[in-house]
């Protein structure tokens, strides 16, 4: 009961704050009250298209985790172990890092499919985050492990397996959980600049366009509480592996 | 027999062996004595191949058939106390996980982590690690450092039970009464033409 009250009365608050910032602009076009936007959220979630966009851009998110994290991982180990991977491909990384989301997602657009806009671009904000949080954890490495398993002749794939990634884990979790908000963020930016058939993107750039502000709040508060769902999900998958 | 000949070694600008010289019986428990920093440490990990020496050769043993205690315990943090002995062990032998628990007087704490453990259960832990991987010469560095004098006397027997031939690095009366051979070294660096 007492959980529960610390979450309602924060939500509560802001709600309240959001209904008379609504009331003293006066003007829904500007800024719909949250009880216009449950409604037109309810509404929404009420047609199969809401679900099927929800799903299309949660599969291009998805995607690009997976790629970028694969591809942070494989670079990881690269650049650690190859001085002149590292030489070659560190400063490119930091380069993805530093450069503008959109100016990725427009540069991306005269290169792709429209429609694997939004996962090559997740993907891109991905890598740079997983290859940074890996390769810190590569380079704090215990040597007095490694050594252990040189002198106790583990294999390379048993040296991966029992040192390298248990170690690597904690560095891995908090990469995927600050690379998940950023996939999520730019996946969707992407979907509203260039906007595939299916996709949470496409239905705000619409609602934007048909001055539908109501719409437009109620898609971002979907996409919200998706984000926060799944990174709650995420944290639980990971703190859990974390404990076995 | 074990023979170190004209060995050379530094760490940066220190000079731990200098064209150092010894023979080790290879059979039975052998003691390497000295003051803390003499260079046995040294000595074991050349045995073991892990540190190499700038001149001179050993002969008599294979270090890729040596097994080596480090000082430290190393244990694998994420790792149970049995799986820390069956992941040395090949395919074969994993069965042999609750033998070398009770060779260290740990029966019962298989499923614990190393964590979990005091600093002389986690030694003993180390120790039968270390017994279980086996090989030509056992090379154990403080073997019983923090380990009680009854276990101690135990722990010596069934080393010596295994077989194998040891080289232990030890300050302890206890555990240099115990040992077939003992070496006094003074140093660093270590010099014995």
């Amino acid at each position: 009961m007492k959980k529960l009250l610390k979450t309602a009365i924060p939500l509560g608050f802001w709600l309240a704050v959001w209904q008379a910032a609504s009331w003293a602009v006066g003007r829904e076009l500007l800024l719909p009250g949250p009880v216009r936007v449950g409604e037109r959220l309810l509404a929404l979630a009420g047609t199969a298209d809401f679900w099927l966009d929800l799903g299309a851009t949660l599969g291009r998110v998805f995607l690009g985790l997976l790629w970028g994290a694969l591809a942070g991982t494989v670079l990881a180990f690269l650049t650690h172990f190859s001085p002149w991977a590292d030489r070659l491909v560190s400063p490119a990384i930091r380069v993805v890092r530093a450069t503008p989301v959109v100016s990725f997602i427009l540069l991306v657009y005269l290169w792709v499919a429209r429609a694997a806009i939004p996962w090559v671009i997740a993907g891109l904000m991905v890598l740079p985050v997983v290859w940074g949080a890996l390769s810190a954890g590569l380079g704090s490495m215990d040597g007095k492990l490694l050594e252990l398993a040189r002198a106790y002749r583990f294999s390379r794939l048993k040296t991966l397996r029992l040192v390298y990634l248990p170690a690597l884990r904690p560095h891995l979790s908090a990469g995927l959980l600050t690379a998940f908000g950023l996939a999520w963020k730019s996946g969707v930016a992407a979907e509203v600049i260039c906007p595939p058939a299916r996709a949470i993107g496409s239905r705000i750039q619409q609602a934007k366009l048909g001055l539908e502000t109501a719409d437009l709040f109620a898609w971002t508060l979907a996409i919200v509480a998706l984000s926060l769902a799944l990174e709650g999900l995420l944290r639980w998958g990971l703190e859990r592996g974390d404990r076995r | 027999m074990i023979k170190l000949t004209d060995l050379t070694l530094r760490y940066g600008d220190k000079l731990v062996l200098d064209r150092f010289s010894l023979e080790i019986p290879d059979r039975g428990l052998t003691a390497l004595s000295g003051p803390s920093g003499c260079g046995k440490t040294t000595l074991l990990r050349v045995m073991a191949g892990l540190a190499k020496p700038e001149s001179g050769t050993v002969s008599g043993i294979d270090p890729a058939r040596t097994a080596l205690l480090f000082q430290e315990d190393r244990l694998l943090p994420w790792r149970t106390a049995a799986q820390n002995i069956t992941d040395v062990l090949p395919r074969s032998r994993r069965g042999e996980g609750p033998r070398w628990l009770a060779f260290a007087e740990l029966d019962g704490e298989g499923e614990a982590y190393p964590t979990a453990l005091s600093g002389g259960m986690a030694r003993r832990l180390a120790l039968a690690r270390c017994a279980a991987l086996g090989g030509d010469l056992l090379l154990l560095d403080e073997p019983f450092a923090g380990v009680d004098r009854s276990r101690t006397a135990r722990l010596l027997d069934r080393l010596r039970g295994l077989g194998v031939p040891a080289v232990l690095a030890t300050h302890q009366p206890q555990v240099l009464a115990a040992c077939d051979t003992i070496i006094s070294l003074d140093g660093p660096p270590l010099y014995r033409v």
